[in-house]
C-alpha cells in the first residue's frame, strides 16, 4: 500500500509517495530540473549538484540537491528561482569547461542556459558521476569499479588497475556513460570558450523553454530520466 | 587490584587515600610531556631527573609528575616546580644536576632557567605571573597541568568521575539533557550545534541501538587543542562520553583519532584500560549503566572530521561524506542514531555536571557559553594554546596573551577557524570571538585555530595556501568542491604569478558563493571563506596584484625582484657563495650585481646578507 504525503513544488500542489525524492516525483509530474549523475533506478550519491532546489525550512530557503532529498508531509520546494537558475548555471560552467567536448556536458550546460564559459577549457573524459560504478554494483552486484584516490586525482578504475575477472564485460558501464555519446558537430576550443552555432540554436529553444518539461532534444543528451523511462 | 567503586562513598574514600598516600611529598615537579616538549626533548629531562633524583636519595619527598600539554609549547620543555610555583622554561638534560641542587635542595632560582617575557625583558619567576598564562581563564587546560595523563588516581584526585557517579548515582537522562541544555553547551568542533539539543534529539530518535562518538581527528594546519586534550587529560573525555551515553541511552562509543597523534591514541588506550578496572567502562558500571568505548584511527583524511565521512571511514568504508538530509542523530554510525561530538565538548562535560549549569552559563556571551581553547601561531611573541572566555576580543588574545607583533612588524589580519575559517583584519580586532560574530564577519571559531599574519604576510599568497590545502584534502565527490577549488587554484595562482585579469575578481566571488551554497558538506561549502574574506576585507592587494604586478609583502617570486644596493654592498661574497642558482656576480670586495634571468627569487642571499644590501623591490 503505498502512502501519499502533500508537497508543493513551485506552487503547484503535489501528491507524492512516501520514500520517493523530490527529483523523483517532480519528474513524474513534469516538472523539469537538470540533472546528471541521478540516473533511474540507481542510488543517488548527490555528487553533480545539478538537481539543487531550493527547500523552505522555517521560512528560510536552504540549497539542497533533490535527488538525495526524500518528500515529506507539507513540504515546500521551488526549482526555478533566480538564485537557484544562477547557481545550477555556475555549476554546469564548471562541468563543461572541465569537459567541453561531451554532447551529455553540452547538452547539460545549454539547458542550464551556460552562453559563455569563464574558465579555460580542459579536455577530461569523465566528470565523476560515478554511473558505471552504481550500475556495476547495485545491478550487476559486480563491484568491478571503483571509485580510486583523493580530490583531484579522484577517478574511476578496476580494483588495483587490472581487470578483474568478475568483470563479465557487460558493458552496462558503457551504456550508462553520459560521456558516450557522439559530441556535438563544432567542438569547443581552447581559446574559443563559448557555444557552437548548433548548440546555440538549441539555446534559443531552451531559452523559451518554461520550468515544465517538453520532451526536449536535450534531455536525450544526458539521460534524462523522463527520457529514459519513456525508453 | 585496584578496587571496584560503585558509590559516591566509595569514591570520595579512594579520593582521601590518594591524598593520605603521598602525606611525605613535599616537593611536586611537574614536567610536560606533551608531544610539543618531547619534540624539544623533554623525554631526556625525565629520565636524567629521574635519575639525579634517586641518586640525592629524594625520591620519597620529590615527587615527579609528566603531565600532558601546558599550552605554552613554544618555551618547552617546560617544568614547573610546586609548591614554590617555580617555572623553567627550555630546560635541557644539563640543567638537572643544578636544578637538583639548587632549587630542589636550597631552594634557589636558578636564573638562566627562568622566562623572560619578551615585552618587558622582565624574568619571571613563578608561573602565575607570566602574562601568557595571566590572561586566561584556563578551565580545561589547567587539569593537564594537574595529571598525569597515564594515571587514573591522579585524574581522581582531583575530583575526576565525581560527575559519573553523581549522574549514574541520582540523576535521569532528562535531567542531565536539560542540564547541558541549561548550560548553553555548543559544539566546540567548529559547527556550533547546542549540544545539549543534539544529545536530545538523538535520545528521541528511534532505535535501540545508539552509538556515541569523539571526534578526534583535527587537521587544521596549525591547530592542536583536540591532541593537547586527548593526550593530557583522557579521562575526563571517556567521563565525558560516558554521562553522554547515560543520557542519549547508547551502549558503544567510539574515539576516532587520527593515527598520527600516537601520544593521543596511546594515552587514550591507556585510560580505557585503567577505566575498566576501576569499572567505570564495561559491563556494570555502578550497577546501573553499561557502556564500551574502542578507539579507532583514522587514516590521515582531513575530510573525515566531516561528521559523516568519520562514520563511512567507522564502517571500514571510503570516507566520504553523504547528504545531511536525514540527520546523523537520526541514521548515522550503521544507520542507527549517533551522537558524535568533539574531544573540547565532551571534556566541558563532567566541569558542567560537577559545577553546575549556571557556573558554565556564567562565563561566555549571550549566545555563546564557556571557554574555548584556540591554537594560537604565527607572527605573535607568544605561540601556544590559549583558553578564554567565549567572548574575548581578538585583540586580547592577540595583544594580551600573545604579547603582540613579533620584530616590531605591524599586524596585518588574524585567520580563524583553520582552512575554511577566513582572514580579519586588525580593525576587527575589537570583536568578540563568538560564534555568531565571527560568522558574520565572514570567518569561524571553527575547531580554533588561530594564525596570526603581519605585513610580511601576503594575503592573496594566504588564500592559495589554503584553497591548495583544501584542493589536495577534498574528496573530490561533487562538483562544486572538486572542480570549483581547481579553478580558485587556477585564478590565484594567476594572479600571484603576474596573469591576473581585474574581471576574475567578480569570478571568484561568484564561484565562492556557488560553492558555499551547493556543495554536498561543511568541507566544500565553507572552502571558499579564506578566498571570500580576503576579497572582502584585502581587495586592494588582490588589485595591486592584478594591475600594479605588486605584491606588497613581497612574497609572490613573479612579482618581485631582489636587488643588490652598491652602497650598502662590501663585496664580501657571501651571497655570491650561498646562489643556488649563481645569479649572482662581483669582485671580491666590490658590490655586487644579481643576474635577474637566473634569479629564482628563493631570498637565500637576502638571508645571509649582514650589512642589509639585498632588498626586495
Amino acid at each position: 500500500m503505498q502512502e501519499y504525503v502533500n508537497i508543493t513544488i513551485d506552487g503547484a500542489k503535489i501528491s507524492a509517495i512516501r520514500g520517493t525524492s523530490v527529483l523523483d516525483t517532480a519528474m513524474e509530474y513534469g516538472i523539469c530540473i537538470p540533472h546528471l549523475c541521478h540516473y533511474p533506478g540507481l542510488s543517488d550519491i548527490g555528487a553533480c549538484r545539478l538537481c539543487i532546489v531550493e527547500h523552505i525550512v522555517n521560512g528560510k530557503a536552504k540549497v539542497t540537491a533533490s535527488c538525495t532529498l526524500n518528500v515529506a508531509e507539507g513540504m515546500v520546494i521551488r526549482t526555478d528561482t533566480d538564485r537557484i537558475k544562477r547557481l545550477r548555471r555556475n555549476i554546469a560552467e564548471l562541468l563543461v569547461a572541465q569537459a567541453p567536448n561531451s554532447r551529455a556536458i553540452q547538452d547539460v550546460a545549454v539547458r542550464c542556459g551556460v552562453k559563455q564559459v569563464r574558465y579555460p577549457f580542459h579536455n577530461d573524459n569523465c566528470v565523476l558521476c560515478g554511473r558505471c560504478v552504481r550500475v556495476c554494483a547495485e545491478m550487476w552486484q559486480a563491484k568491478a569499479l571503483g571509485f580510486v584516490g583523493r580530490g583531484k586525482d579522484r577517478h574511476v578504475d578496476f580494483p588495483f588497475g587490472r581487470k578483474p575477472d568478475f568483470c563479465k564485460s557487460c558493458n552496462t558501464c558503457i551504456d550508462i556513460c553520459p560521456m558516450t555519446i557522439t559530441p556535438c558537430p563544432g567542438p569547443m576550443k581552447t581559446g574559443e570558450e563559448y557555444l557552437c552555432l548548433a548548440c546555440e540554436g538549441q539555446l534559443i529553444m531552451a531559452d523559451s523553454l518554461p520550468g515544465a518539461c517538453v520532451w526536449c532534444d536535450l534531455g536525450k543528451g544526458f539521460q534524462c530520466t523522463r527520457q529514459v523511462q519513456a525508453g | 587490584m585496584p578496587p571496584k567503586l560503585n558509590t559516591l562513598e566509595d569514591l570520595k574514600q579512594f579520593r582521601e587515600s590518594l591524598t593520605s598516600r603521598e602525606a611525605k611529598v613535599t616537593t611536586t615537579i611537574t614536567i610536560c610531556g606533551g608531544t610539543g616538549c618531547q619534540a624539544s626533548g623533554s623525554v631526556k629531562v625525565i629520565e636524567s631527573l629521574k635519575a639525579e633524583l634517586a641518586a640525592n636519595g629524594l625520591t620519597d619527598t620529590v615527587k615527579v609528575r609528566v603531565t600532558g600539554c601546558h599550552g605554552f609549547c613554544e618555551q618547552g620543555p617546560i617544568m614547573v616546580i610546586d609548591p614554590a610555583n617555580i617555572f623553567y622554561c627550555r630546560v635541557s638534560p644539563d640543567d638537572v644536576p643544578e636544578i637538583v641542587s639548587e632549587t630542589i635542595r636550597k631552594n634557589q632560582v636558578i636564573e638562566h632557567l627562568l622566562y623572560t617575557d619578551p615585552t618587558s625583558g622582565e624574568k619571571i619567576t613563578k608561573e602565575a605571573d607570566i602574562p601568557f598564562y595571566r590572561a586566561q581563564d584556563r578551565v580545561l587546560l589547567s587539569q593537564n597541568r594537574r595529571i598525569d595523563p597515564c594515571s587514573i588516581e591522579d585524574y581522581i584526585a582531583i575530583g575526576g568521575y565525581s560527575a559519573l557517579v553523581k549522574v549514574l548515582g541520582g540523576m535521569t537522562a532528562e535531567q542531565v539533557i536539560q542540564e547541558i541544555k541549561r548550560s548553553g553547551l555548543r559544539g566546540r568542533g567548529g559547527g556550533g550545534y547546542p549540544t545539549g539539543q543534539k544529545w536530545q534529539q538523538c535520545r528521541e530518535a528511534a532505535g535501540d541501538e545508539k552509538y556515541v562518538i569523539c571526534n578526534a581527528d583535527e587537521g587544521d594546519p596549525g591547530a592542536y587543542m583536540d591532541r593537547s586534550v586527548l593526550e593530557g587529560n583522557p579521562h575526563a573525555i571517556l567521563e565525558g562520553m560516558l554521562i553522554g551515553s547515560y543520557a542519549v541511552g547508547a551502549n558503544q562509543g567510539y574515539i576516532y583519532v587520527r593515527n598520527e597523534y600516537p601520544l593521543a591514541v596511546s594515552n587514550a588506550r591507556k585510560a580505557i584500560e585503567q577505566a575498566k578496572l576501576f569499572g567505570f567502562l564495561g559491563d556494570d558500571i555502578l550497577g546501573r549503566h553499561f557502556f564500551d568505548i574502542e578507539i579507532m584511527r583514522g587514516a590521515g583524511a582531513f575530510v573525515c572530521g566531516e561528521s559523516t565521512a568519520l562514520m563511512a571511514s567507522l564502517e571500514g568504508k571510503v570516507g566520504e561524506p553523504r547528504p545531511k538530509d536525514v540527520h546523523t542523530v537520526q541514521e548515522g554510525l550503521w544507520n542507527k542514531p549517533t551522537c558524535l561530538n568533539n574531544v573540547e565538548t565532551w571534556a566541558n562535560v563532567p566541569l558542567i555536571i560537577n559545577k553546575g549549569a549556571a557556573w558554565f552559563a556564567s562565563k561566555g556571551t549571550k549566545g555563546s557559553k564557556g571557554t574555548k581553547i584556540f591554537a594560537l601561531t604565527g607572527r605573535v611573541k607568544n605561540t601556544g594554546l590559549v583558553e578564554v572566555a567565549m567572548g574575548t576580543s581578538l585583540r586580547t588574545i592577540i595583544h594580551s596573551i600573545g604579547g603582540g607583533p613579533n620584530d616590531g612588524v605591524a599586524i596585518k589580519a588574524v585567520q580563524t577557524g583553520g582552512p575554511s575559517g577566513g582572514c580579519l583584519p586588525a580593525e576587527k580586532f575589537d570583536l568578540p570571538v563568538d560564534f555568531e560574530t565571527l560568522a558574520e564577519a565572514g570567518s569561524m571559531v571553527g575547531s580554533g585555530g588561530m594564525v596570526v599574519m603581519d605585513e610580511r604576510t601576503c594575503m592573496v599568497d594566504v588564500a592559495k595556501y589554503f584553497i591548495a590545502f583544501l584542493q589536495d584534502e577534498s574528496c573530490g565527490k561533487c562538483v562544486p568542491c572538486r572542480l570549483g577549488l581547481g579553478r580558485m587554484l587556477e585564478i590565484l595562482t594567476d594572479i600571484t604569478e603576474g596573469r591576473g585579469k581585474p574581471e576574475q575578481l567578480d569570478l571568484l566571488e561568484d564561484l565562492g558563493e556557488t560553492m558555499t551554497h551547493t556543495c554536498l558538506c561543511a568541507l566544500g561549502k565553507t572552502a571558499a571563506n579564506p578566498v571570500l574574506s580576503t576579497l572582502r576585507y584585502f581587495r586592494q592587494e588582490y588589485e595591486s596584484h592584478i594591475q600594479d604586478k605588486y605584491c606588497s609583502a613581497g612574497v609572490c617570486r613573479e612579482l618581485i625582484q631582489y636587488s643588490i644596493d652598491p652602497n650598502n654592498c662590501t663585496g664580501c661574497g657571501a651571497c655570491l657563495k650561498a646562489c643556488p642558482n649563481k645569479a649572482i656576480t662581483g669582485e671580491s670586495e666590490k658590490p655586487h650585481r644579481i643576474n635577474q634571468d637566473l634569479c629564482s627569487r628563493c631570498g637565500i642571499c637576502k638571508d645571509v646578507c649582514k650589512f642589509e644590501a639585498i632588498s626586495i623591490c
